[in-house]
């Protein structure tokens, strides 16, 4: 099946280095102690975060670092077909464990001892890229709820169809059976936390497709640092100053 | 008694907080004296309440209702199944509530709110029971096929009247729902038919040529009031409703008839009147969430 057509279009009519919509909102949850919902194209994701807070089960209480947990789960509706078993399953615990590691990776930890900081994370929309806008949401709501963080955590995928590095692969082009790359960098410091690929790549075409999914996370993050500055501005009128 | 910050001296934003926290009860029983809540609410006035249709692109039919703070997202999902034998020409509706952990502080991982598949099931009965849906609308081909309607209900935020929001965000899923347009091949199998090749399968027998929706035959709303000393707070918040334990939940239809009535125990004993006056509340509920949802379904259809 071609992926790429001749005069270089993809199937969603994106250029090969074009990266989908994205919308990011802040605050969607009042509940929450920070929380965010991100798009990009149609997969959607809300992020909740709840703490610092006291911890549940004693037993696992850290002495001189706050522990984070996450959980990541689909809704039923969020793929094409009904899901049977959105959380439980492999795939999710994996993709829990792969979030609460990298924003474990930037949150200063150390600055809230015995305390713990969950990370809820439920996908409304799938369409590939799931992995990738989670991340994305956890760092607004990070944010939003104003735990320290070394630096701003971004999230981008991208893969290899047709002899051609595509940005930012919805559902049809992951399911294609080419590779997949993840990357999730922390912007600023330039560091990769997150790095994940399946399928085969020679090593010189992988590190194109990594770096244009390093671009991608580039460019996800200066739309997060707008979207923060926004809300920020907007606290402050709100508070009068 | 209490501390000379705790009895109504307002001395700061603090003290107020602090009041709030360690006495809820007198600080709302304050407030109910004069007639009012801590939002600045009357007593019978429900919280603002908005209703979004299609808001899961992916779905059959989908709708996000808020009510106040309280967020609910409801999808539904049409699949084909082969009918019972029993009801060989009706289809099925199957309803499924969620509080996923994102909207509460006291709901964790492991740890499923305990009001969940109370609500799951109030929903079930209350939609089942009224009728709202004619089974018989489902079928494809009768004994063969039928459609099963997987609704599902997702709380995104829990802020009180949890099961208001959840029948609201259920009834205009419905009203949005459209069922796909499918074809039956030869060998009996039900295929779906994407918007696009509508036309261009001949060999086939189309049995429903476009999509369609489904005909409810009456529309549910319901208030769920909270009954305390000899107030009745209509629409309570996640607060009120862990101060002041006894609520009743009415469900009416759109000719504003009994549908169902819901008191769960409580300390606070009703009489009739009670219950008389919170049938009242809803009626007149009935009427402002009927105006929300049809501007709802124009601004959807203007689109």
């Amino acid at each position: 099946m071609e992926y790429v057509s001749p005069e270089g279009l993809r199937l969603d009519g994106r250029r090969p280095m074009e990266m989908r919509q994205i919308r990011a909102e802040i605050g969607a949850v009042s509940n929450a102690d920070g929380s965010a919902v991100f798009e990009m194209g149609n997969t959607k994701v809300i992020a909740a975060v709840y703490g610092p807070r006291e911890v549940q089960n004693r037993s696992q209480q850290i002495n001189d670092q706050a522990l984070v947990r996450c959980e990541y789960s689909m809704a039923n509706f969020s793929t094409g077909d009904r899901m049977r078993k959105p959380k439980g399953d492999r795939r999710s615990t994996e993709i829990s464990l792969v979030i609460r590691q990298t924003m474990e990776a930037c949150i200063l930890t150390h600055l809230m001892p015995r305390s713990q900081i969950d990370i809820f994370v439920q996908v409304l929309q799938a369409d590939g890229g799931t992995r990738s806008a989670c991340i994305n949401a956890a760092t607004l709501a990070l944010a939003d709820a104003g735990i320290p963080m070394r630096d701003i955590v971004t999230s981008c995928s991208a893969g290899f169809l047709n002899s051609t590095p595509l940005l930012d692969l919805n559902y049809v082009e992951d399911s294609a059976g080419g590779p997949d790359v993840t990357v999730g960098i922390l912007t600023k410091l330039d560091k990769v936390t997150l790095l994940q690929m399946d399928s085969k790549l020679p090593m010189d075409i992988f590190e194109n497709v990594m770096q244009l999914a390093i671009e991608g996370c580039k460019a996800i993050a200066n739309y997060i640092r707008e979207v923060m500055l926004e809300n920020t501005k907007e606290l402050e009128y709100r508070r009068g100053i | 008694m209490g501390s000379s910050g705790a009895s109504g001296n307002l001395e700061g934003e603090m003290e107020v907080d602090a009041f709030r926290r360690l006495f809820p009860l007198r600080f709302h029983e304050r407030h109910l004296l004069e007639s009012i809540r801590p939002d600045a609410r009357p007593l019978e006035r429900a919280r603002e309440s908005t209703v979004a249709l299609g808001a899961v692109a992916s779905a059959d039919g989908s709708a996000m209702a808020k009510i106040g703070h309280t967020t609910m997202l409801a999808a539904i999902k049409m699949e084909v199944m082969t009918p019972s034998s029993e009801s060989p020409d009706e289809g099925c509706v199957a309803i499924d509530f969620h509080m996923p952990p994102i909207c509460s502080p006291f709901v964790r991982p492991g740890r499923p709110a305990e009001v969940a598949p109370v609500i799951a099931k109030q929903l079930s009965d209350a939609i089942t029971s009224s009728g709202m849906i004619n089974l018989k609308e489902l079928s494809l081909t009768t004994g063969k096929a039928a459609w099963m309607a997987y609704l599902d209900v997702y709380c995104l935020d829990a802020d009180g009247a949890l099961f208001d929001a959840a029948l609201l965000s259920a009834v205009a899923a419905f009203s949005h729902l459209q069922i796909p347009a499918v074809s039956i091949n030869e060998d009996g199998r039900v295929v779906t038919m994407s918007r696009e090749d509508g036309d261009g399968k001949l060999a086939n027998d189309p049995v429903i040529k476009e999509r369609r929706k489904l005909t409810l035959n009456c529309i549910l709303f319901s208030l769920t009031c909270i009954l305390h000393k000899k107030y009745i707070l209509a629409d309570p918040t996640a607060e009120e409703e862990s101060v002041m334990e006894t609520h009743v939940t009415v469900v009416l239809d759109s000719s504003s008839r009994l549908v169902s009535l819901y008191k769960p125990g409580g300390p606070v004993l009703a009489y009739a009147s009670a219950v008389q006056d919170c049938i009242a509340l809803t009626r007149h509920r009935v009427k402002e969430l009927q105006k929300i949802l049809n501007e709802a379904i124009s601004d959807m259809e203007v689109d």
